[in-house]
């Protein structure tokens, strides 16, 4: 094999003529656009799930609910993510008559999608907290919503935050399936600049090495950020 | 103040509370004794509806907090509740602790709920503990400030459930004194304890409960001083 040879060609269209700007400014752009939107929407989404699931199931209504958000985790968790976009994108929005990008597309699926699993991870982080916080709010004359709003939901995402942060690394390793609906990310931009020449060998190369770094880089992150919430832990 | 009229209590098919009546009148002092199990939390938290009752009335400002269509909500507002774990919100400090619920339901402006926070942890002691949050504190200083708390919201009437019990012995004495300096000024309480010194100080009326029901009450001389029901002989004998 002509390493040298395809080198040279990498070299030619990623560096000298700029094939890089493309993969920072659209590809990574996009990539982390759809991983970030993409978990806040799961985080809030998730949170009123998982909120529902810890709801006293006395009365009707929060049993109808609980059965709807099962279904909901069930159909996410059940299907491969990359089913949920081609379903998404080609047979939900044509159903719909609504045209969104795929870029929209994409950020609107992996919250959705990330929804089910942070509703999982919320409803641990949830039980994780201790009843007597909600026992003292309701004693207050503080309702169920508010309690949970202002004392039990904020020291449950503190309690999960680390398991968040490796939510957000699977999000962004799971964007790379996104060009199915022919959203430009990190992945897709890559594929171009072998497209170029029909010679993809360097191209894949250097974009493992680059999600590797990049996921390298955000684990640094969610660690520094565990140490720091756990030295918080020790001082008060 | 707080009527009860026929109060049962049941978890599944255990009856904890067998049909109590009994009335707790403004400015009184009462407090709940017995044995572990005979239901003086469950009784306690009752009275605003921490726990349904399973059937009977609770009457409280000419309402039925045991109805469900009662704004309970409102109603806790004028009951205050101290645990025996404190249960300060830990994602809050001591002052947000204290003024979260005033201003929250518009009881108070944010200044307002500060200013008068800040007078009643004068009043315990702890103005230096404000701004910091509740897991720094001492036991002792955590149910001082929870007792803040629940005073800051006006309450007519308050309820602790063996507030001294989860404290190392050294500090059982900073709260009890804080419960009798709310006694003498006057605050309607109801008390579960087993710190029977303090009963005996500061009670107006001593209730005995015993497998779900009062089994005598009477003032603090003649509960301690003459008990009559056996039970009652027996439970004093063990822990005077
Ligand atoms: N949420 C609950 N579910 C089921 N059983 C309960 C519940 N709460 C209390 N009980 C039971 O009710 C009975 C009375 O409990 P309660 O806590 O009122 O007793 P207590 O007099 O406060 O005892 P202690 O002095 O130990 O605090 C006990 O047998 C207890 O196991
Ligand atoms: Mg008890």
């Amino acid at each position: 094999m002509d390493f040298a040879g395809k080198f040279k060609v990498f070299w030619e269209l990623f560096i000298e003529r700029g094939g890089w700007e493309r993969v920072l400014k659209v590809g990574l752009v996009n990539t982390l656009l759809i991983a970030v939107l993409g978990l806040l929407i799961g985080i809030v989404l998730g949170t009123l799930i998982a909120a529902v699931k810890v709801m006293p199931k006395y009365k009707l209504l929060p049993r109808i609910l609980d059965k709807i958000c099962t279904v909901y985790v069930g159909f996410f968790r059940g299907t491969p993510l990359v089913v949920q976009l081609l379903i998404t994108y080609y047979v939900l929005w044509p159903l719909m008559g609504v045209t969104i990008t795929s870029l929209n597309t994409s950020i609107i699926v992996f919250g959705l999608n990330s929804a089910a699993y942070v509703s999982e991870i919320m409803r641990g982080g949830l039980l994780s907290v201790d009843g007597g916080q909600m026992e003292a709010g309701r004693a207050l004359g503080l309702s169920y919503g508010t309690t949970m709003l202002k004392i039990v939901i904020p020291q449950a995402i503190k309690n999960i935050l680390p398991t968040l942060g490796n939510e957000f690394i699977a999000l962004i390793k799971d964007t790379s399936v996104v060009s199915f609906i022919a959203a430009i990310d990190l992945t897709k931009t890559f594929t171009e600049i072998g497209n170029v020449r029909y010679e993809y060998f360097m191209p894949y190369l250097a974009m493992a090495v680059f999600y590797i770094i990049l996921v390298f880089l955000i684990s640094c992150g969610v660690k520094a950020m565990e140490r720091s919430l756990r030295k918080s832990d020790r001082s008060h | 103040m707080i009527e009860v009229i026929d109060l049962c209590k049941s978890f599944g098919n255990l009856q904890v509370l067998n049909n109590i009546t009994e009335t707790i009148h403004e400015g009184e002092k009462v407090v709940v004794i017995g044995p572990s199990g005979s239901g003086k939390s469950t009784f306690l938290r009752c009275l605003n509806c921490m726990e349904d009752p399973t059937s009977g009335s609770i009457i409280f400002e000419g309402e039925d907090l045991a109805d469900m269509k009662v704004d309970i909500n409102k109603h806790r507002q004028n009951i205050g509740m101290v645990f025996q774990q404190f249960n300060l919100f830990n994602n809050k400090t001591v002052l947000e602790n204290i003024t979260l619920a005033p201003v929250h339901l518009k009881k108070m402006t944010p200044e307002e709920a500060k200013e008068k926070g800040m007078e009643l942890l004068r009043r315990v002691g702890l103005e230096d503990k404000a701004d910091v949050y509740p897991s720094t504190l001492s036991g002792g200083q955590k149910q001082r400030a929870a007792i803040v708390r629940a005073l800051a919201m006006n309450p007519k009437v308050i309820l602790f459930d063996e507030p001294t019990s989860a404290l190392d012995p050294e500090m059982v004495g900073e709260v009890l004194d804080v419960m009798k300096q709310l006694a003498a000024e006057g605050m309607t309480m109801v008390v579960v304890t087993h710190e029977m010194g303090f009963a005996r100080e500061v009670a107006d009326r001593i209730l005995f409960m015993d497998g779900g029901q009062i089994a005598e009450q009477g003032t603090p001389e003649e509960v301690f001083g003459n008990p009559q029901h056996p039970r009652t002989k027996e439970f004093l004998s063990k822990v005077l």
